[in-house]
């Protein structure tokens, strides 16, 4: 069942919020011991929601859109109380004393939040073996890793825990495990979506968007979260449409569809590359037209361009994590001995990776020659962006070059596993929307999924043509046992 | 021998911006005398997956400072990181401007020995405040039982950089400075310039310029906490460095610590020296478009500053340049004397009065200027009175006594006091004096008949008419009317001799 079919079994009192979480509750404590996907469960208050949500409606009122439907939210979105880890150790402890933007605007509209997602560590990572809560499985095949970073997200809705769960995607954090985990995922544009309350990585890169295992789902749940508000400066202030208007009669007729040729050479898997082309041929045989485009810069400057200017972000907004007032602190006879055992030990490996290289983009004599530069390739991959989408719509492009790997493949491999993510940056340091679609299995049972990309705040295009190859390639069910 | 120094000072003064609510987030910024961290919120305490969201007054009123000092105003203006870690900045980086300050290019004239001296200002930026330490040691140090506090009230609190060229050559000329600054920023309501509280901080750099041709490194003084400080301070690091220069010893370019009890700088090297802050642009604020219309009705709404008021009340209305100054320091203190000025008083008693009497009323009672019940109509009216001979400066400082204390006006105030409206017409007078005279004859006829040397006799009957009519009229007035009535006994006697 999916988020809508659930509120609406809610609201008609089919079946009650209470039974929704109980069944959700349940599923989740079988699977748990093999996937790992939720760092912190929040079944008690998932309940005790879920009851509230049974009491407006005996008591004939409306309990959202949302009005108990299980929702799990990436384990770096505040909520008042509650543990925020971030998946780090460094954060062990610190319960936030305020709600993220997204978790009042989920609650506001009756979603029961019944559990935090693991993560890698500050959502640095592109596999969720960087977590200090331990990694997670794929449910499709839990010898692979789900991607990442959100990679406890991606698997939640693909084993069936939630029908819906919010990640935050960086460089493909949303993208890739979707991909990964045979589910839709959407990386809004930069600005759509609130951050107030998101733990930030790196701020002009993080966009919050959902997952979900339907089109109609993903536009459900973008019409709750996307806000205007003023507490996030870089976020639009401008209206937002209805997404679930703008994909009741989904259509691509007449619209083009910009394909990169040398993104779909080279090295991407061939069941990958097959996956593109046949969504390729359906679009067309839907009545759009398929049009080269070219992102050289993209292609060649983007996986080095963004490992400066996120890490030198990071490095920045992960400096106020120095154990002086919440979270984890190693106790030291001096000031500067404390900051750097606690420091040191509160963070992971990949974590201290970016920090130092950021630190070192940012630095005095390198800042011109790292971070300037990386600013104005940044500008580059926007302008070509923007000449492609004089010739198309929408692109369409992997979501990764890799079906998903193995757990421990490329845990000690740092390069290979950013290159995981070498179709999604691009999107981030361009501020563009992407969607990572569903479109199969392939041969020995891995997910495939394929990446479209508009313009800025064409969000709704994006669903759009989601809808129109979901209509076609069908929804992905739940891993193990299908359905219910 | 016969080296000589030319000292070079360049000051970064730090204001505290009057808003009401901080930088980026909606916390009170009034944190005098509040419980440590009650005014905090997850914003300014750095807490994870927060955002700032600026505060549109401060921008206006660093542009209301920035337009007063003739700085050009940067149309699009940006925020950067400056990142280091100390357990006062909750977030490990400030929030600060760097390559595109808000202002730069402005100007301040001071006056110094009465000359006017312009300095130039460099630039202007905005950034936010951090909290404050106490330590339970005094070197800081987080060792055994020893601990800090920190109190985030202040924490993201408003600030303006001012950041002056290197063009003051003494103490005197940077204390004159801080003063011309802190006056402006009074003036304009930018910042209360309190230098006790914090709200006005400054940082002086110093060198030494030699009559050899070298030029001694540039050395930052902090700590700078009155403008005493200020003073001894620089005097005691021009001398040093004048000392090191003389033996032929380079100077260290470093930071050192004003110690106001032993009354020297010293080194602080490590904190700020060993940093490279790692500037680069905020990324969670956009950039700040400011509108040319914007930067034009705030100039226009800019008011008169004080050194232009100071050259218009020296040049209209002939003050001397202390007296000038005096009425001009306070905005609330001018605004009483052009009105005064205005509803007809002559300036220079004006000038006089107020600086004297209206701010004596001001000290005893503790109130604004602008709050006496004595308004600039009533202090003109009594003015006038004096100034045509119908009160004596006495009696109208008894009648302005009674109408500060009782709240009434002139007419009211004179009959409360026993003097009559319109004080004693020369009829009037002259009558009075005549009956003194009657009353002390031998006294009279030894001033009449010119037989008073070093006219005593007259002094003590003056005396006596002016304790008869209670100082209702000038001395002046008693006088004339003296002559009037001598000249008239000399002509009834030349009359009678022919």
């Amino acid at each position: 069942m999916d988020a809508a079919r659930i509120a609406s079994g809610i609201r008609e009192a089919e079946f009650s919020a209470r039974e929704v979480i109980q069944s959700s509750i349940s599923r989740i404590r079988s699977l748990e011991p093999t996937l790992n996907a939720i760092i912190t469960p929040l079944f008690e208050e998932a309940l005790s929601r879920a009851d509230r949500v049974d009491r407006i409606i005996s008591e004939g009122g409306n309990p959202g859109p949302l009005g108990g439907v299980p929702v799990v939210v990436k384990d770096n979105m505040c909520m008042k109380g509650i543990p925020t880890t971030c998946g780090s150790r460094i954060l062990e402890g610190w319960k936030p004393p305020y709600d993220a933007s997204v978790v009042s605007s989920l609650e506001e509209a009756g979603a029961v939040i019944i559990g935090k997602s693991n993560m890698d560590e500050f959502a640095m990572g592109s596999s969720t073996e960087h977590s200090a809560y331990g990694p997670t499985s794929n449910p499709r095949d839990t010898g692979r890793v789900p991607g990442g970073s959100s990679g406890g997200s991606a698997a939640s809705v693909a084993a069936g825990y939630v029908p819906i769960a919010l990640g935050s995607d960086t460089g493909g954090s949303i993208r890739q495990p979707a991909a990964f985990c045979g589910v839709h995922g959407l990386k809004p544009t930069y600005g759509l979506v609130s951050r107030w309350g998101l733990v930030a990585f790196a701020s002009s890169l993080d966009q919050i968007g959902p997952f979900a295992r339907s089109i109609s789902d993903m536009a459900l749940v973008l019409d709750v979260i996307s806000n205007n508000d003023p507490r996030d400066s870089t976020c639009s202030s401008s209206e937002r449409p209805s997404f679930s208007d703008c994909i009741k009669d989904p259509s691509v007729r007449g619209k083009k569809v910009g394909i990169v040729r040398e993104f779909i050479g080279g090295s991407l898997d061939p069941s990958l590359k097959g996956a593109i082309e046949k969504t390729a041929s359906m679009l067309e045989a839907s009545g759009a037209e398929i049009v080269d485009v070219a992102l050289p810069m993209s292609g060649e400057y983007g996986l080095p361009c963004y490992y400066i200017i996120a890490p030198a972000e990071a490095s920045s907004n992960l400096s106020r994590f120095d154990g002086v007032r919440y979270g984890m602190r190693a106790e030291a006879s001096d000031l500067i001995t404390q900051y750097i055992k606690t420091r040191g030990s509160g963070f992971g490996e990949e974590v201290q990776r970016r920090i130092l290289t950021g630190t070192f983009a940012l630095s005095s004599g390198y800042y011109d020659a790292y971070y300037l530069l990386a600013l104005k390739v940044r500008r580059l991959i926007c302008s070509e962006f923007a000449r492609a989408f004089e010739r198309a719509d929408v692109i369409l492009m992997p979501a990764s070059p890799t079906l998903p790997f193995r757990k421990g493949e490329l845990v000690d491999d740092p390069i290979s596993m950013y290159m995981s993510d070498v179709f999604t940056l691009p999107v981030n340091l361009a501020g563009l929307p992407g969607i990572t679609v569903f479109t199969g299995f392939e041969g020995s049972g891995l997910p495939l999924g394929v990446q479209l990309v508009a313009p800025r705040f064409q969000d709704s295009r994006l669903l759009e043509f989601a809808g129109v190859i979901e209509s076609w390639a069908g929804r992905p069910g739940i891993s193990p046992g299908g359905d219910k | 021998m016969g080296l000589e120094f030319e000292t070079v000072i360049g000051l970064e003064v730090h204001v505290q911006l009057a808003t009401r609510s901080k930088l980026f987030c909606p916390c009170s910024t009034d944190y005098i005398g509040a419980e440590p961290n009650s005014n905090v919120c997850p914003l300014c305490l750095g807490l994870p997956g927060t955002l700032p969201s600026l505060n549109r007054k401060a921008i206006d009123l660093g542009l209301r400072a920035a337009l007063a000092l003739k700085c050009s105003i940067n149309r699009k203006t940006r925020f950067h990181r400056k990142n280091y870690f100390y357990p006062d900045l909750p977030k490990a980086f400030q929030i600060s401007q760097y390559d595109v300050p808000l202002a730069v290019s402005g100007s301040m004239p001071i006056t110094i020995d009465g000359r006017v001296k312009n300095i130039g200002i460099t630039r202007l930026h905005l950034e936010e405040d951090a909290g404050k330490l106490v330590h339970s040691t005094s070197d800081g140090r987080l060792s055994g039982a020893m601990f800090s506090l920190v109190d985030y009230n202040r924490s993201g609190v408003p600030l303006a950089e001012i950041v002056s060229e290197p063009e003051l050559s003494s103490s005197e000329e940077a204390r004159e400075y801080v003063i011309s600054l802190r006056r402006l920023v009074r003036y304009l309501g930018v910042s209360d310039g309190d230098m006790e509280s914090g709200s006005l901080r400054v940082d002086a750099n110093v060198s030494q310029k030699c009559s050899d041709g070298r030029w001694g490194n540039r050395v930052e003084i902090k700590n700078l906490n009155s403008l005493k400080a200020l003073e001894r301070a620089l005097e005691f690091e021009i001398s040093r460095q004048r000392d090191l220069l003389g033996k032929g010893v380079e100077i260290i370019q470093e930071t050192r610590h004003w110690d106001d009890g032993a009354g020297v700088t010293r080194s602080s090297r490590g904190k700020e020296e060993a940093h490279d802050y790692r500037y680069f642009p905020e990324p969670d604020l956009p950039a700040i478009r400011i509108q040319s219309a914007e930067v034009d009705r705030m100039a226009g709404a800019l008011p008169e500053l004080p050194w232009e008021k100071r050259e218009r009340y020296a040049k209209e209305w002939g003050l001397n340049l202390p007296d000038a100054s005096s009425l001009s320091d306070n905005p609330d203190v001018a605004e009483f004397f052009e009105k005064t000025v205005a509803s007809g008083a002559e300036p220079l008693l004006a000038a006089n009065w107020i600086r004297t009497e209206i701010l004596r009323l001001v000290n005893e009672n503790e109130v604004k200027v602008l709050d006496l019940s004595v308004k600039p109509e009533h202090l003109s009216a009594l003015l006038n009175k004096v100034r045509g001979g119908d009160l004596s400066n006495t009696a109208a400082k008894d009648v302005l006594g009674v109408m500060a204390k009782e709240g009434i006006g002139l007419s009211d105030a004179m009959k409360k006091a026993g003097v009559r409206e319109g004080g004693f017409s020369t009829d009037a007078l002259e009558e009075v004096v005549r009956a003194i005279l009657e009353a002390n004859p031998s006294e009279a006829d030894l001033v009449l008949g010119k037989k008073d040397p070093g006219d005593k006799k007259r002094k003590f009957l003056t005396g006596l008419v002016m304790r008869e009519i209670r100082g209702q009229a000038s001395p002046d007035a008693v006088a004339a009317a003296f002559e009037g009535i001598l000249e008239s006994r000399e002509d009834m006697g030349n009359a009678h001799s022919h």
